[in-house]
C-alpha cells in the first residue's frame, strides 16, 4: 500500500490557473475524493498525480519518493476514464494483458492474474469478447480490472461512473468501494457528484476554483462545512447572516434581524463580527407554537410539497426571505399556516468567506 | 409509402444517368473493343476475336510491362504512405492555430493539375534542370533523375501524398486520445504505445489511403509519359502506343487487364488488411 502526499502543487494553463497551490495527505490504503463543480481543477489534480500534466510547481510523492518529473509509463498508476478508454481493437484478455506485457509477467502468471482479476469484477467467461460488445457497466468493470490486475501503486479514477444510468451508478458506487477496500489499494476518486463522494470517501476534498476550500469525511462537509462554497454544492442549505454577539459555551450567538440564535463554527470568530450560518432543511424542527427550549423564528407556510420520503416546505420569514425546511414525509402544516422554526443549535454552523 | 419510395428514385436519376451514360457506356465500348479484329485504315475491322487477350497474357513483354507497373504503383503507396503518416498524425493531433494553413499547405498540391506538376518536376529533375545545374556548379557528377523510374516514382509520390494523408488523418482523429493515456498508464512507453495502439487503430485509414494510391498509380499516365519521357514502360503508356498504331482492341483489352489485376490486388490486399481491424465495426 501507497501513501501519496502533494505538496504545494500549482499548475497554469498560459496564464489561467487551474490548481492554485495544494496540499494534500491520502494514507495508505485509502479512498480520497476530490469533489467540486467542473473547472474546479480536481481532474487537473488528478491528471498531475497521473503524470500527464506537469505541474508548474509543487511535488507529488509516492511513498516518499519524488515523482513529479517521472512519466506515467514510470510512476506504476491503475487509471480508469470516465469513457473507460479501453483499446477497442484488443478483446478484454488482450485489454488486461496489455500492462502485464509491459511489465514482463510471465505466460502462466498472467493468464492466472487474469482470471483471478476477471473473477474480482464478476467478468469471469468474458475473456475473449471486444469492448463494443459489452454493455457500459461491463466495459467499466473490464477498465476497472485492467487498471487493477498491474496491481499498481496507486488508483485513479477519473469521474467512472459519469456515463451509467443512475441505477447502475448505485450499484458501482458500492462495487467500486468495495473492491478498492478487499484489494486494500489506495484510491484517488475525482467526481463531481456529491452523493457519490459521500458513499464512497475515506476523505473527501472539496475543490472550488484551483483550491481545496475542505478535506474530512461525509458528516464533516456535510454538517460542518468549512466555507459557503462547500455548504452550498454539497446539499441544500439556509444561509442567515448576523453579528456574533457572544460566546456560550461550546456556541456563538448569533444576532439576525429575526432574532437572536446559536451556533457552532469551526474556527475563532471575533466577537461583534459578521457573521454567516448554514441551516440544513431538515434540521429545522417545525411546530404550531413556539418551542420554549430552542430559539426559534416565526414564519408562515408559503408552499408545501409531499415528495415521498419527506415533506418540502418553503416557509416565509417575517424579513421577507424565504427559508428550506424538509419534515417528515406525513408532517401536515397547510399553505399558510403560521408556524415556528426551532433552530437546533448543534446543526447551525458558521461559515467562512474564503477557504482558510 | 409506395409512391414515397418511387419518388425517391426519382431523386437518384440524375446520378444514375450521369453513371451510365459516362462511365457505363464507355466501359461497355471498351469491352467489345477488346474483341474486335484490328484494322490499319479504320478503328477495327469486322468480325470478333480473343488474340487480343491472348497476346496481352502470353507475350512476355506485356506481363512484363505490367508486374512493372504494380511493383511502381507499390513502392509509390509505400513511400507515401511512411511519408504521409507522421504529417497527418502531426495535423490530426495538433492545437496549433496554424492548423488551417497546414491543412492547406497539405492539399494545395491539388489546386495545381497533373500536367502542370509533372512538368513542374521535369524543370527540377532535367539533365539540365535545376537539381543538375546545381550539382554542376558545386563540381559534382551529373545524377539521372528523370528519364527513369526513380524520377516518376519520385513525382507521383509527390502528387499522391494527399490521397494517402487524408484518408490518414481521418483514422487518426478518430482514436481517443485517452487510449494513448491509458496505455502510458499501463506502462507503456512511446514506442509500445505507437505499435500496440495507434498503428492498429489507425489500419482503416492505411487501408483506405494504400488502396487509392496504389489505383491511382495504376493508372497515372500523364506523369510516366512526361517524366520517364518513352524509356519508363507502364501499361497505360503501353496502350497510348496501340492508339497510335491503331491496335484499338489490343489496348483496350491491355487497359481491360491492367484494370482487372488492379482490382484483384486491391481485393487481396484488402483482405489481407482486414484482419488488423478486428473489433473496429
Amino acid at each position: 500500500m501507497t501513501q501519496l502526499s502533494i505538496r504545494a502543487l500549482e499548475k497554469r494553463y498560459g496564464e489561467v490557473p487551474a490548481v492554485r497551490g495544494i496540499d494534500l495527505e491520502v494514507g495508505e490504503g485509502a479512498l480520497v475524493s476530490l469533489l467540486g463543480p467542473s473547472g474546479c481543477g480536481k481532474t487537473t489534480t488528478l491528471r498531475c498525480v497521473a503524470g500527464f500534466e506537469t505541474p508548474n510547481s509543487g511535488h507529488i510523492r509516492f511513498d516518499g519518493a519524488d515523482v513529479t518529473d517521472l512519466p506515467p509509463e514510470k510512476r506504476d498508476i491503475g487509471m480508469v476514464f470516465q469513457n473507460y478508454a479501453l483499446f477497442p481493437h484488443m478483446t478484454v484478455r488482450e485489454n488486461l494483458a496489455f500492462g502485464l506485457e509491459m511489465r514482463r509477467v510471465s505466460k502462466d502468471q498472467m493468464a492466472k492474474r487474469i482470471a483471478d482479476v476477471l473473477s474480482m469484477v464478476q467478468l469471469g467467461g468474458y475473456e475473449g469478447r471486444y469492448p463494443r460488445e459489452l454493455s457500459g457497466g461491463q466495459q467499466q468493470r473490464v477498465a476497472l480490472a485492467r487498471a487493477l490486475v498491474i496491481e499498481p501503486k496507486l488508483l485513479l479514477l477519473d469521474e467512472p461512473l459519469a456515463n451509467l444510468d443512475a441505477k447502475l451508478r448505485d450499484e458501482m458506487r458500492f462495487f467500486i468501494r468495495s473492491l478498492q477496500r478487499r484489494v486494500g489499494i489506495t484510491a484517488m476518486y475525482v467526481t463531481h457528484d456529491q452523493a457519490e463522494a459521500m458513499v464512497m470517501s475515506d476523505q473527501i476534498v472539496v475543490m472550488f476554483d484551483g483550491r481545496i476550500h475542505q478535506i474530512g469525511d461525509a458528516h464533516a462537509v456535510y454538517d460542518r462545512p468549512a466555507t459557503k462554497q462547500v455548504a452550498n454544492f454539497i446539499g441544500a442549505s439556509n444561509l442567515l447572516e448576523g453579528q456574533i454577539s457572544a460566546r456560550e459555551g461550546n456556541h456563538w450567538r448569533l444576532r439576525t434581524r429575526l432574532g437572536d440564535l446559536l451556533c457552532g463554527g469551526g474556527y475563532e470568530p471575533a466577537i461583534g463580527s459578521q457573521g454567516m450560518v448554514m441551516i440544513r432543511p431538515e434540521a429545522v424542527a417545525l411546530s404550531a407554537t413556539a418551542p420554549t427550549d430552542l430559539p426559534s423564528f416565526p414564519g408562515v407556510v408559503k408552499e408545501r410539497h409531499f415528495l415521498g420520503n419527506l415533506t418540502d416546505y418553503r416557509i416565509a420569514l417575517p424579513d421577507g426571505s424565504e427559508f428550506q425546511v424538509q419534515d417528515a414525509a406525513h408532517s401536515s402544516f397547510e399553505a399558510g399556516a403560521a408556524i415556528h422554526l426551532a433552530m437546533p443549535a448543534d446543526r447551525a454552523w458558521l461559515l467562512r468567506e474564503e477557504p482558510a | 409509402m409506395k409512391q414515397g419510395t418511387s419518388r425517391a428514385w426519382l431523386l437518384a436519376t440524375p446520378v444514375l444517368a450521369t453513371v451510365g451514360l459516362l462511365l457505363m457506356l464507355p466501359y461497355l465500348n471498351i469491352v467489345t473493343m477488346s474483341f474486335r479484329v484490328p484494322s490499319t485504315t479504320k478503328a477495327y475491322a469486322e468480325g470478333f476475336t480473343t488474340d487480343n487477350y491472348t497476346r496481352a497474357l502470353f507475350d512476355w513483354l506485356y506481363l512484363e510491362t505490367l508486374a512493372d507497373t504494380l511493383k511502381l504503383a507499390a513502392i509509390v503507396t509505400f513511400f507515401c504512405l511512411i511519408l504521409a503518416y507522421p504529417v497527418a498524425f502531426h495535423l490530426a493531433r495538433t492545437k496549433s492555430r496554424w492548423r488551417g494553413l497546414l491543412y492547406g499547405l497539405l492539399l494545395s498540391p491539388l489546386l495545381v493539375g497533373v500536367v502542370i506538376r509533372s512538368f513542374g518536376w521535369i524543370i527540377l529533375l532535367a539533365n539540365n534542370g535545376l537539381v543538375n545545374q546545381a550539382l554542376r556548379a558545386w563540381d559534382l557528377p551529373r545524377a539521372a533523375l528523370m528519364y527513369n523510374e526513380f524520377g516518376v516514382i519520385l513525382a507521383l509520390v509527390h502528387i499522391f501524398l494527399p490521397f494517402m494523408a487524408l484518408p490518414l488523418m481521418g483514422a487518426i482523429q478518430a482514436i481517443d486520445p485517452r487510449l494513448e493515456e491509458a496505455a502510458r498508464s499501463l506502462g507503456g512507453g512511446k514506442k509500445e504505445v505507437f505499435f500496440r495502439v495507434l498503428l492498429p487503430l489507425s489500419a482503416p485509414g492505411i487501408q483506405s489511403g494504400c488502396i487509392l494510391v496504389f489505383i491511382l498509380s495504376c493508372g497515372a499516365y500523364v506523369t510516366p509519359m512526361l517524366i520517364g519521357a518513352g524509356r519508363v514502360h507502364t501499361t497505360t503508356t503501353t496502350v497510348v502506343q496501340m492508339l497510335d498504331q491503331f491496335l484499338w482492341p489490343f489496348g483496350a483489352a491491355l487497359a481491360l487487364i491492367l484494370a482487372a489485376v488492379g482490382v484483384i490486388c486491391v481485393a487481396l490486399f484488402g483482405f489481407a488488411t482486414n484482419r488488423f481491424m478486428r473489433g473496429q465495426a
